[in-house]
């Protein structure tokens, strides 16, 4: 089993929130990313990361201004690697039961504190495939940058990715036959 | 509404002006005080004589090496740990379901150097158990007190030094270990507080802590502090009214206690505070000369008496406490001065170990709230009582 790279700290049916254990270090944006509910297991997208104050009533200040490297700021103020956290939303987009992948929304969500494990390149060629994920996606606005991150990161798993992005391309067109601006859009951001 | 903000304006208008008219006659009073310290300083021997025979109505501060000296801060050592301890406490609330109290102790261990690292933790701990709600005199069960008010901020002040003692146990030096205010229990000088109370509090409480904090202090160069921001403190203030006091030994209910404030010699630096005065001597990072503290109830701290300097810290003239083994130790005098300054500096004029363990320790009002609801959750869990006055139940409606 890898290791966990941080918990679930708060959970609904289509998304859920990430706190990571190391601060800064939040997996790419579009990486696929799994979590438990007993035997189901749900998987997601990172869609959105941040770093900022655990307390939110005390904001961080700028500190370094006597400072010559980033990380000797962090040296000399030990306390705020404790203060700060990095977290990421995850975007639900399918589950496996039965150990049966399914490319739809599970029966529960998340659990709060559940571990998030980042998904290896087997897991993500076998995810990506059949690429019945983009249509749940294509059909939320705002998405793209998302969905374009995703196919780069899993076409990179493949020996041949540009075969891999060349399907993905041809799903896209059919999904966005009446938009063909934002198709346009989304392809040059998959184009290898 | 529950305070008429137009009814105060106008007042806060007219406090503010008059404030104002009396700014000037403050900076001759301090003008006048700062060259009344340096004479005083050049005769140290005879004002040292005129403090010792001298029976005066305020306290005076306890004099050493000279009056208007100033020390800049020492360099930092290269790897150092920073620990501070703060406590909040929710009091008893006898409108409350239960008799009980909370004492919640915050604390930072900041670890600086090659490995810096931090740890910030809290303990709450709730007492309710009778032995823990008042304390008995051994001698006469008879003779009982309440641990509320200001009895339980005192206990507070045990246990904050209590949580920093441990702390500093498990650490290795060069370590500086800081407190928030003052550990002078001066309210249990009070002549209605029992003798055995004050034996629980110190000779059982305070003492104990600060002497597992000594017996490691030499030996592993760790110091003590207690930092004061903002203090009101008038003890320097007064040896230069003793100093002004025509009548040698000073004894103010024998020759000034007919007389009306303004008509005294000692008057004209008055209403002055050490503050003010440091503030003109020290440059940033000084610190002045060290002064023992007069307080009465000092005679029961034995080897901790507490002495005390001021330091300039980021335009602000910050008050710290040490006991006397930190005092007299020009190593741990250096590791204290410098490390404050430097913790000043990390904490945007604060130290920031003292604020991380604030934060840690704080209870809020919702918190507050939050810890009586549990209470009675858990009470009427188990089918316990759970009655409150009629006040409470009123505060918490508000209805119309």
């Amino acid at each position: 089993m890898p290791e966990h790279i941080g918990e679930v700290i708060a959970a609904a049916t289509t998304e859920f929130q990430v706190q990571v254990y190391e601060l800064h270090n939040t997996p790419p944006l579009g990486s696929l990313v799994k979590t438990a509910d007993g035997d189901v297991k749900i998987y997601a997208l990172v869609a959105a990361a941040e770093t900022g104050s655990i307390d939110p009533g005390r904001q961080p200040i700028a500190r370094g201004q006597e400072e010559t490297d980033e990380a000797d700021l962090f040296h000399h103020h030990p306390q705020l690697s404790q203060l700060l956290r990095t977290t990421f939303r995850a975007l639900v987009l399918g589950h496996t039961t039965q150990s049966l992948l399914r490319h739809y929304l599970p029966p529960r969500p998340a659990r709060v504190h559940g571990f998030v494990y980042l998904c290896p390149p087997e897991e993500i060629r076998e995810f990506s495939q059949p690429l019945d994920f983009l249509h749940p996606l294509i059909s939320v606005p705002g998405q793209d940058e998302i969905i374009a991150a995703f196919l780069r990161r899993a076409a990179s798993t493949y020996l041949e990715p540009e075969t891999f992005l060349l399907g993905a391309g041809k799903e896209l067109a059919i999904l966005l036959a009446d938009q063909p601006q934002r198709l346009n859009a989304l392809l040059k951001r998959i184009k290898p | 509404m529950s305070l008429d903000l137009t009814q105060l304006a106008s007042q806060i208008q007219d406090m503010a002006d008059r404030l104002k008219a009396s700014e000037r006659d403050k900076q001759e009073h301090l003008s006048h005080a700062l060259n009344l310290l340096q004479a005083s300083n050049a005769s140290l021997p005879s004002l040292k004589d005129k403090v010792q025979r001298s029976k005066t109505t305020w306290l005076i501060a306890g004099l050493g090496e000279g009056l208007n000296l100033a020390y800049s801060p020492p360099p930092v050592p290269s790897a150092f740990t920073i620990i501070a301890t703060d406590g909040s406490h929710i009091d008893v609330d006898r409108h409350g379901p239960l008799r009980c109290y909370l004492i919640n102790i915050g604390s930072a261990r900041l670890f600086y150097g090659k490995e810096p690292k931090a740890e910030l933790s809290s303990q709450a701990t709730p007492y309710w158990e009778e032995k823990e709600l008042r304390l008995i005199n051994p001698d006469n069960s008879n003779q009982q007190m309440n641990i509320e008010g200001s009895l339980l901020a005192a206990r507070r002040s045990v246990a904050e030094a209590e949580a920093i003692a441990k702390l500093v146990a498990e650490t290795s030096g060069p370590v500086l270990a800081l407190l928030d205010g003052s550990l002078v229990l001066w309210n249990l000088e009070s002549r209605d507080t029992p003798t055995f109370v004050r034996e629980e509090l110190l000779d059982r409480g305070l003492l104990p802590a600060l002497a597992s904090l000594k017996a490691r202090a030499q030996s592993q160069n760790i110091a003590l502090a207690c930092y004061i921001s903002f203090p009101r403190n008038t003890e320097v203030v007064n040896l230069l009214r003793l100093a002004l006091c025509p009548y040698n030994p000073a004894d103010c209910d024998a020759y000034c206690a007919s007389k009306v404030p303004e008509d005294r010699a000692c008057d004209s630096v008055a209403r002055l505070m050490d503050r003010d005065l440091f503030a003109q001597i020290l440059e940033p990072g000084q610190r002045s000369a060290t002064f023992t503290s007069p307080s009465r109830i000092m005679r029961h701290y034995r080897e901790h008496q507490m002495h005390f300097f001021y330091l300039q810290v980021y335009g602000e003239i910050a008050r710290v406490e040490i006991p006397q083994w930190v005092a007299q130790n020009p190593d741990l005098m250096a590791l204290t001065h410098s490390l404050l300054v430097d913790q000043c500096r990390l904490g945007q004029g604060y130290p920031v170990a003292i604020s991380e363990a604030h934060e840690r320790a704080v209870v809020t009002n919702a918190d507050r709230d939050q810890f009586w609801r549990l209470v009675e959750t858990a009470l009427s869990q188990r089918y316990l009582p759970t009655t409150t006055s009629g006040k409470r139940q009123s505060k918490r409606g508000r209805w119309i």
